[in-house]
């Protein structure tokens, strides 16, 4: 019975033949008779008082059946923080003030697309226009226009303005450190603005009927949309249901509760009419939340064999027109600088400013793919200036096994050596680096590498998952979980652990998931977290249903449970010929001797279940996580020293995460993220000018295609086992893997050109100017060259 | 129905498409797109709707075997045109190769581009039955998929063709 089945097999996904099909519903493709359009009235402007808003000749417009402004809303704000310290801040229709360019004013409903958008134009609002600021630095000047008031517990810390949050934390003594040091480096990088480019856009259809409220919207997490949308609607959460719908992609970008979704329900209890809201693209692009731009300014300190003594980070983050969750990003950023390497002394803060943008989001990495990136670069000009190579500077600093981490976590049994031993060797990295610049081709190919670790679930409402598995009398099973299945295969993992736990073929599984009402509560698809902490319940409710068809099978062949085996739903008892019972006989015998009862395991899990909470987000203390994955990725480059342009060949990805309970699903989440670090690397960039965002199209922002992605080749170093009846370990695997790839291709665009990219997006301009000013540097006997951002030379130091 | 615009008397027309080898009236107007003709008006929503400018290949069909974008197709323009669409490619319940592959390859993730994808590929495949790497990434290059990083689809492609690439998944 101990051969594994299921877990570790890559089996094809569950929702895969209705994905093939076209008969998968979507959130846009739920229909419901008598539904009404809902559209939603925008700002025009990044700062501006409203003075009038008149919604009477939009009401009167015929096909109108209702318009909503912030007077029709209870006046409860959200926050994707919401704690004493970071007290929600938005509100889900603007109050007397507009904040950022595409801010949610009112919203229509009508009985056609075509009169929602007369509706919307009818409705008359008289602004006066404000100062408005789009730079942390300028936002963060004495005197600058005033996004929102500093709260008086930050205040207290920084007498800085428009500063949404702080961060602040450190170990060791950093001064004295600096000064044992043999070598120390100051640099400054920069992560630009970016989107998630979910291929489905944001739609919610909301129906109000017999006191309840039944939603359908694109989400990352049912539960947590429940609470946050039945919270600002002032409604128990018995009266809201989200329904499971397929979700088409998210990366982080549907997570929080958008207004578009307050708005279809609170239009729908007020016409008792189905009412859906889809947003354009062009909305998405230029009114909803992105990804987090970060600034890092990075000093370091290191012994001459390029071991690190000290580091003293900041991190500065242009957060938006509201909190959003710019306060998180500046508490991921020192964890996601914290975990690969040993920092014996370290100083950090972080500050999220407010400013007129659109509220930020998490991103797929949250931080990690901005802050390896600055780490990794400055790390590889270390050890250059060292004459150490990067392979060994990594692996004289890289965590090893069982190290407690300065949080009291602990990295358990870490694969990171492993991790960067392997990637070098595959790639042949050492062999390859250094070589380019000596070719006289203007085709240079470089190679670098990036190392990351990332966390594997926290404790963040809703904290923990349950899992229900009802036997059906034929012996089959029905799991009830909340997870939603967002593109990275949940479903298809949480059978595979229920079928081998069951000894169950996988067709005789089912998966019921993501209904509110129906299925259990789950921590949800967004804080990486979800094999670990939902297929531990799910494997818990599963070994619960089979503990009690063992035991009732151990009655009727009258011996011990562990002389029994099971193969193909038939329990035998080992080495007795013609003893044996049939699961659909088991279920039988207890519905008829244990009074109906028809066999149903239960589970539920949280991960570290003696901490109250999350870690504090001001100063970094508390448990963070229990699992930790490491990884090490390489990048091969070929920069065309004529044109700047640049492409990824080949990217290899060596990680540790436990081991891989599905590796081909594994393998697409490892070629997704190589492939979103193209983008990060080279191709992305929301353009935007005073507020207003410029290329609110794909044909404008350019996502990866076909022709970009790069050979992506991936090897797991497995730390980790799973056993049948024993819970297990699994580490991350979806988001923290654009990281080491994005460092990596820094590094290898340097390798190929020496050029040092200070900021991302690694364009053929910047490039191009770092090699014309590395020729004139040339004539001076120097190789190599840093490129800022034009704005960076530019910039004022941060004042206070 | 346009409740706001019904006083200017614009008009709507009848158009007949067939969609799936079955013939359908539909009435419309000069602005309807056939993405919203496939999904609202005749119920097939298996055609996904992306970002209506004609960006991200999403909502690619067939006409007359050819692919093309059908949030930038005005429906007026298909009277009496032949459609296929997702839904037409398992017409018995049994997945084509081409679906089978994407099934073994992980070449699906949200499944959100996959209905596009899956009519971009069955057009080259009609047209060219085993075509080469650079041949599959130009039939594919107006079709964004943000998931899978692409290479598990030209796999799909590859098996799908016959060209020497075993199934990843079982």
């Amino acid at each position: 019975m101990d051969r594994l089945s299921y877990v570790g097999k890559s089996m094809r996904r569950r929702d895969g033949p209705d994905k093939v099909t076209g008969r998968a519903a979507y959130s846009q493709d739920v229909k419901l008779p008598g539904t009404l359009v809902g559209r939603i009235l925008r700002s025009p402007h990044p700062h501006a008082r409203i003075v009038r808003i008149d919604t009477s000749r939009a009401s009167q417009l015929p096909g109108v059946k209702a318009v909503i402004t912030v007077d029709d809303t209870k006046g409860i704000k959200h926050g994707f923080v919401e704690t004493p310290r970071y007290p929600p801040d938005q509100e889900v229709l603007a109050r007397e003030r507009v904040r950022f360019v595409g801010e949610e004013i009112a919203a229509v409903a009508a009985v056609d697309q075509v009169t929602a958008q007369r509706a919307i134009d009818l409705i008359e609002v008289e602004y006066e226009i404000l100062p408005a600021v789009f730079d942390p630095f300028e936002a963060m000047k004495p005197g600058a226009p005033e996004v929102h008031p500093v709260l008086p517990k930050i205040r207290s810390e920084t007498p800085l303005p428009n500063i949404a949050g702080r961060t602040a934390t450190g170990w060791g003594d950093v001064e004295a450190g600096f000064a044992q040091s043999d070598y120390v480096r100051e640099d400054r990088f920069e992560s630009h603005l970016r989107t998630h480019g979910y291929l489905e856009p944001q739609v919610t259809l909301a129906h109000w009927e017999h006191d309840k409220l039944n939603v359908w919207t694109s989400s990352m997490g049912t539960f947590i949309k429940r609470a946050k949308l039945a919270k600002v609607l002032d409604l128990p959460f018995a009266a809201v249901r989200i329904h499971k719908t397929y979700v088409g992609g998210t990366f982080g970008g549907k997570i929080d509760l958008y207004s578009h979704e307050y708005c279809a329900a609170r239009l729908s209890m007020i016409t008792a009419r189905p009412v859906r809201i889809v947003a354009t693209r062009e909305e998405i692009f230029s009114a909803y939340r992105h990804g987090q731009p970060l600034v890092m300014e990075i000093k370091t300190g290191v012994r001459k064999d390029g071991t690190i003594v000290c580091q003293q980070v900041r991190a500065i983050n242009n957060a938006g027109a509201f909190r959003g969750s710019g306060v998180v990003v500046i508490f991921l950023a020192w964890g996601f600088t914290m975990l690969p390497y040993r920092i014996p002394n370290l100083a950090y803060e972080g500050l999220s400013v407010y400013t007129n943008y659109p509220v930020r989001a998490p991103q797929r990495g949250h931080g990690c793919p901005q802050i390896r990136f600055a780490i990794e670069s400055q790390l590889d000009r270390i050890a250059e200036d060292l004459g150490i190579d990067p392979v060994t500077i990594r692996l004289r600093n890289a965590r090893k096994p069982w190290e407690a981490l300065p949080n009291g976590d602990n990295v358990h049994e870490a694969g990171l050596l492993e991790c960067i031993e392997l990637a070098a060797r595959k790639s042949d990295f050492l062999a390859k680096h250094g070589r380019a610049r000596q070719a006289k081709s203007t085709i240079r190919r470089g190679i670098g590498m990036g190392v990351s670790s990332y966390f594997g679930g926290s404790l963040i409402y809703p904290n923990g998952s349950g899992v229900i598995v009802k036997m059906a009398d034929d012996g089959s099973a029905t799991v009830l979980t909340g997870a939603i299945d967002v593109g990275q295969g949940a479903e298809t993992v949480i059978a595979q652990i229920v079928a081998e736990e069951l000894y169950l073929p996988i067709e005789d599984v089912r998966i019921v998931s993501s209904d509110t009402d129906t299925t259990p509560q789950d921590i949800g698809a967004w804080i990486s977290g979800m094999t670990y902490v939902t297929g531990n319940a799910a494997r818990q409710a599963a070994s619960n249903a089979r503990d009690k068809l063992l035991q009732l099978a151990a009655e009727k062949l009258g011996c011990a449970i562990d002389e029994l085996e099971v193969r193909d739903k038939v329990v035998r008892r080992r080495g007795e010929p013609g003893k044996q019972i049939t699961y659909r006989e088991i279920i039988a015998h207890s519905v008829a001797t244990r009074r109906g009862d028809t066999v149903i395991g239960e589970g539920f899990w949280r991960t570290m279940r003696d901490e109250p909470t999350h870690p504090s987000l001001a100063t970094t203390k508390g448990r963070w996580s229990e699992n930790y994955a490491f990884s090490c990725q390489v990048a091969e480059v070929e920069v065309d020293t004529e044109t700047g342009e640049a492409r990824v060949l080949k990217a290899w990805t060596v990680h540790d995460c436990g081991f891989a309970v599905n590796p081909a699903l594994v393998k697409g989440q490892v070629d997704g993220q190589v492939s979103m670090a193209l983008g990060h690397a080279f191709l992305e960039e929301l353009i935007t000018k005073d507020g207003y965002t410029l290329n609110p199209t794909w044909l404008d922002y350019r996502m990866p295609t076909i022709h970009e992605m790069a050979h992506s080749q991936d090897d797991e170093i497995v730390t980790e086992e799973y056993t049948v009846g024993k819970s297990f370990r699994v580490k991350e695997v979806g988001e923290g893997l654009v990281s080491g790839v994005l460092a990596a291709i820094a590094n290898a665009v340097y390798d190929a050109t020496g050029v040092r990219m200070h900021s991302t997006p690694f364009t053929p301009e910047k490039i191009l100017k770092g090699l014309r000013q590395l020729e004139r540097k040339e004539r001076l006997g120097r190789a190599a060259v840093d490129i800022q951002e034009e704005a960076d030379e530019q910039a004022t130091a941060l004042p206070g | 129905m346009d409740n706001a615009l019904r006083i200017k008397g614009t008009r709507s027309q009848v158009v007949e498409i067939c969609v799936n080898d079955e013939w359908h009236e539909v009435s419309v107007r000069p602005r309807h797109m056939l993405v919203e003709v496939l999904r609202e008006m005749i119920g097939l929503t298996g055609t996904k709707d992306g970002c209506e400018q004609g960006a991200c290949g999403a909502c690619t069909v067939l006409i007359e075997g050819a692919p093309a974008l059908s949030c930038m197709t005005l429906a007026v323009d298909c009277e009496g045109k032949h459609v296929r669409t997702v839904e037409g490619l398992a017409p018995d319940g049994r997945v084509s190769p081409i679906q089978q592959a994407f099934l073994d390859q992980g070449a699906v993730q949200c499944g959100f581009c996959t209905p596009g994808m899956l009519m971009s590929i069955t057009s080259l495949l009609e047209r060219n039955p085993r075509p080469t790497v650079p041949e599959i990434k130009k039939a594919l290059d107006g079709n964004l998929c943000r998931c899978t990083g692409y290479n598990a689809i030209v796999d799909a492609v590859l098996q799908a063709s016959g060209q020497g690439v075993e199934p990843l998944m079982k």
